[in-house]
């Protein structure tokens, strides 16, 4: 039994007693890659003894695209529609955080209208992806219903988006300068009762999901990673509040206009179990949906007629350099390193950081003397997207 | 912080957690049960009934030949070179015609054929069309069997009457 990296015969996981004193040999058990638990392809290679897991190995690159090295092919436009299939399930956000470093590149000005819409996009795109997030995660301990709820409310912002950008998930939406097409007052009214409506049903959610015993079993004091773990391993986003570290891009580096916005950067203060676990890892995203709502809100405040689109060259060519634009993202803190060569209409590189990636290195760290069934609630509770982590 | 063994350890803590178990799984149960009589179905019964797409809808990609003044533009705006144009000079002292728009066709057409396959709908094309004549449609039911039928040539004759074609039951 050979791995691809020799890591060594990896200490017997030693959590019951009985089975302590019986010679036994570990078993290889390949999770994935089409596994439903598996949030898209990645196969994880799991030894186990009986139900325990000794080592964790995940094998990337089943959905690998070659984005990066497509987008010094085409022209900057034409990255956008690249860069949404980076995270399918954000799409909103991976757009903002790539047109944000052309546009800081270009030294664009982007109308307040349409900065603030792009704001408002954002957050509702957050709030769809954690319901997608909340959703599977019950999906994967064994609640089918939760997901239906979910899906219910998701709609409703897909189906704005559709009207507004014309797709329902790859939207090219956010352009360079501004966004593509203006909310209409009859669109920004049903968003306002989107809010109210969302408010209840993270209620109800809660008190279907997540104060639920069976739930609060599978999941508190599962999966613990100490901030110590996070630090190391350079967790972002829910992963790392969720360890109790108050980190949010939006508060500590604020970018656009969320300098403005009164908002509280949720972490995981375990209410149940304790700081780290999947619980409260779980919890911050629900916590951060109410927090969206507030900005959203203000968002429709301080909405005032005007353009949505900046004067952008017809024929966009940046100057020679290179930026590092990161943005928070819903699963994270997305960078985007951007290096011109000056004077091409390509960009020289693209890299993404992917907050994914490094989340899905942080598994073979909780993995050894975890259950099977416990191992599946951590891998869902960090919520991977695997377009994000293969690009 | 106390692990949930030792919660269960003590007997106080054990008629908690199962009047604590008892009572949020009805919580939920009645959440469920409201859904019974309370809440409107949301889904669609797909073939049957259908969603009225919204006008920004990308759907299928249609090209008004009559209009097109074989710029490329959308060739080369398109990030995965779906778009095959072809054009060649109009024959001398042949009458100019125009587009709707009144911009004048120079080249004749003879081929634009969009291969969906590979389309990933961004919409890029259809913004720089400087006639419009480049839009998305509203048909979203033309799967195919072979790979190859995909391929759409906007010039075949029966062409027009894919522009509104949306199935109806």
């Amino acid at each position: 039994m050979q791995s691809r990296w020799d890591i060594g015969e990896p200490e017997k996981p030693t959590i019951n007693k009985d089975t302590e004193q019986l010679k036994s040999e570990l078993l290889t058990l390949n999770m994935g890659p089409q596994h439903p638990a598996t949030h898209g392809v990645l196969r994880i290679e799991i030894w186990t003894d009986s139900e325990v897991v000794a080592h964790a190995i995940p094998h990337l690159g089943y959905l690998h695209r070659c984005m990066e090295k497509h987008a010094e092919n085409l022209d900057y436009r034409g990255v956008i529609p690249f860069v949404d299939r980076l995270d399918y399930l954000a799409a909103m956000n991976m757009e903002w955080t790539y047109v944000a470093a052309v546009e800081k590149m270009l030294g664009t000005e982007v109308p307040r209208r349409g900065e603030l819409i792009r704001i408002m996009t954002a957050e509702l795109q957050r709030i769809a992806s954690h319901l997608m997030a909340f959703g599977t995660y019950a999906l994967d301990l064994g609640a089918f219903t939760p997901f239906l709820y979910a899906f219910e409310e998701r709609e409703k912002i897909l189906r704005l988006f559709e009207e507004v950008s014309g797709a329902r998930l790859l939207y090219n939406y956010i352009w360079i300068g501004g966004v593509w097409n203006d909310w209409t007052d009859e669109q920004l009214a049903r968003v306002s009762a989107f809010c109210d409506t969302m408010e209840e049903e993270a209620k109800k959610y809660n008190e279907l999901v997540s104060m639920n015993k069976i739930f609060v079993q599978r999941t508190a004091n599962v999966g613990i990673f100490s901030l110590q773990d996070c630090f190391d391993y350079g967790a972002t986003g829910p992963v790392l509040r969720g360890s109790g570290m108050k980190w949010d891009l939006r508060k500590n580096a604020p970018y656009s206009l969320y300098s403005e916005f009164d908002f509280d950067v949720p972490v995981g203060e375990a209410e149940l179990g304790q700081v780290g676990d999947c619980w409260n890892r779980y919890y911050v995203r629900m916590k951060e949906v109410i927090q969206s709502i507030r900005i959203i809100r203000q968002v429709l405040e301080k909405l005032e007629p005007g353009s949505v689109m900046g004067k952008v060259p017809k024929v966009i060519k940046l100057p020679k350099g290179e930026v590092y634009m990161r943005h928070e993202c819903p699963r994270g803190e997305l960078g985007i390193h951007l290096v011109s060569e000056g004077d091409s209409k390509q960009p020289y590189r693209l890299k993404v950081k992917s907050p994914c990636f490094t989340h899905t290195s942080m598994l073979p760290r909780i993995a050894p003397g975890q259950m099977i069934a416990d191992f599946v609630a951590s891998v869902g509770s960090i919520d991977i997207v695997l377009g994000e982590v293969d690009r | 912080m106390s692990t949930a063994v030792e919660q269960n350890s003590s007997f106080k803590n054990y008629f908690s957690g199962l009047f604590n178990g008892i009572s949020t799984t009805l919580k939920g149960m009645w959440i469920t049960f409201r859904y019974v009589w309370a809440v409107k179905p949301v889904s669609i019964e797909y073939p049957e009934v259908r969603e009225v797409l919204p006008e920004r809808a990308r759907m299928r990609l249609f090209n008004d030949s009559q209009n097109c003044i074989s710029c490329t533009q959308c060739a080369m705006a398109c990030p995965v070179d779906c778009i095959y144009i072809a054009s060649e000079k109009l024959p001398e002292g042949s009458e100019i015609k125009k587009t709707s728009n009144g911009q004048a066709i120079r080249l004749k057409l003879t081929q634009f054929t969009i291969d969906t396959a590979l389309c990933c709908y961004c919409g890029l094309c259809t913004t720089v069309c400087p006639t419009e004549c480049l839009t998305h449609s509203h048909d979203y039911e033309f799967s195919q069997y072979t790979i190859d039928t995909m391929k759409y040539d906007y010039l075949a004759p029966d062409v027009k009457a894919w522009r509104d074609r949306i199935v109806k039951v």
